[in-house]
């Protein structure tokens, strides 16, 4: 998770929203529980919506297969 | 009764231009009637605030400041203008500082509600607590975007702050009608075709000044040579707009003796013919067979104005030598009002002035304006 981390605050250091999206959702598959996979969904679908990726669908539908949204 | 807004002094104003007096210094140096004005005049009618070429494509964002409020002028996926107060729904955050291009959705840089193009709320993140994207109390049905009413007329955009005006094509029909040639596709000239002229001067002076042709040969002495006061006619349709026309608008021409194309489909009033109104409040348009513009005034305080100047063609397409030659002879003509405009700002500081009186011959245009906004105020302040 420590790489994962550094990749991500390097990511937002550079305000790469594509490199969040994913490093949300890779976060998101790692965790180590259903609330900390939906926090992480929930900000790479925040960021996909954001800039209009077409990942933003399947972060939505994952999210709303947990009730999140 | 607002401070320093006499009844009597409205309806000095109201009177025939005969006998009326131009309105008081207060309108123009006193900050206190400037903040009635904002009510009675800017927000309860149709204001100027944008060109649509401000946001050219869709997901184009522009935040502007009018009368110290923060919009956002966006255009939205399916293309329509629309104007937003430029707040999260949330926490009144600023949503956008800078013009930008919104790729999908707006969010909001502080807690990431994120909005639409068209303003629908579509997520709130964690606001029913981490990962938990919903709460009941929170309907985002009903927190969308606040949008101020806009519409779109001459590429310009107006807006009724206030919501409660009647709709533009009704407020504006006769001027309307009386332009329905022009009712066809304008482009702006683009980046060479727009400036900003900031000036020291209230923001009706301004009006006032474009209304009327009477200073024309004094102030504009180059145009003497082809365009003399006598080739001039008024304009003034009582309670509505206000200008003056020309029957000797002359067609700018290249080196080569090239014009701009011209609009289609005019009949003979236009061929040498032009007319420039001030759309009530603060919009000042101008027409002739080969090119339109727009200024927008913006009223920054009761003593500061900035001038927004577009260019508007028939084409898409126009010759840039031409073009750029036609924005600065059209800039030398809008600076040489300066001086008078702040000349009269400043004049309004003199305690004895009374507002002035008009030529009942040459400043109809003028004194049409300020019955305007004197009945506007006057109804603001429900004086009988």
């Amino acid at each position: 998770m420590t790489a994962l981390q550094d990749r991500l605050l390097a990511a937002h250091a550079h305000d790469d929203r594509t490199a969040l999206v994913t490093l949300y959702t890779e976060a998101a598959d790692d965790a180590a529980n259903i609330d900390a996979a939906c926090f992480f969904l929930t900000h790479a679908y925040i960021y996909a919506l954001e800039k209009g990726d077409p990942a933003a669908k399947g972060l939505y539908r994952r999210l709303k297969g947990f009730g999140r949204v | 009764m607002a401070k320093d807004i006499a009844p009597q002094t409205l309806d000095a104003v109201r009177q025939p231009i005969e006998t009326a007096h131009g309105l008081p210094n207060a309108h123009y140096i006193d900050a206190d009637v400037f903040e009635v004005e904002k009510q009675a005049v800017l927000c309860a009618n149709w204001a100027g605030l944008a060109v649509t070429a401000d946001v050219p494509e869709p997901g184009d964002a522009k935040p502007m400041e009018f009368l110290g409020m923060p919009l956002l002028l966006i255009r939205d996926r399916q293309g329509q203008v629309r104007v937003f107060q430029n707040i999260c729904r949330h926490r009144g955050m600023i949503l956008v500082s800078e013009p930008r291009k919104i790729e999908g959705a707006l969010r909001c840089p502080y807690h990431s509600w994120c909005y639409s193009t068209e303003g629908k709320l579509v997520s709130t993140p964690h606001v029913g607590g981490p990962g938990q994207n919903t709460h009941e109390a929170i309907d985002k049905s009903l927190l969308g975007l606040i949008e101020v009413r806009s519409h779109i007329w001459f590429e310009t955009v107006f807006i009724n702050i206030d919501g409660n005006a009647a709709p533009f094509e009704e407020v504006h029909a006769d001027l309307i009608a009386r332009w329905s040639a022009f009712d066809q596709p304008m482009y702006h000239g683009g980046a060479d075709s727009t400036f900003m002229l900031p000036v020291r001067t209230n923001w009706k002076l301004a009006v006032e000044n474009y209304c009327e042709s009477y200073h024309l040969p004094w102030v504009h002495p180059g145009l003497n040579s082809y365009s003399r006061l006598e080739d001039h006619y008024n304009i003034d349709e009582k309670g509505k707009y206000s200008g003056q026309g020309t029957r000797v608008y002359r067609q700018l021409k290249g080196d080569d003796g090239a014009v701009f194309p011209d609009f289609a489909g005019l009949d003979t009033k236009w061929t040498e013919g032009g007319e420039y109104v001030t759309v009530y409040p603060n919009v000042l348009l101008g027409v002739q067979r080969d090119h339109s513009f727009v200024i927008i005034l913006e009223p920054v305080s009761h003593a500061q104005t900035r001038e927004h100047i577009h260019l508007l063609y028939a084409t898409p397409q126009t010759d840039d030598a031409l073009r750029t030659k036609n924005a600065a002879q059209w800039r030398e003509v809008f600076e040489e009002d300066i001086f008078v405009v702040e000349g009269m700002q400043k004049g309004r500081y003199a305690p004895d002035f009374d507002g002035g009186r008009f030529s009942p011959a040459m400043d109809g245009p003028t004194h049409c304006f300020h019955d305007w906004v004197a009945g506007k105020i006057a109804a603001h302040l429900d004086v009988p």
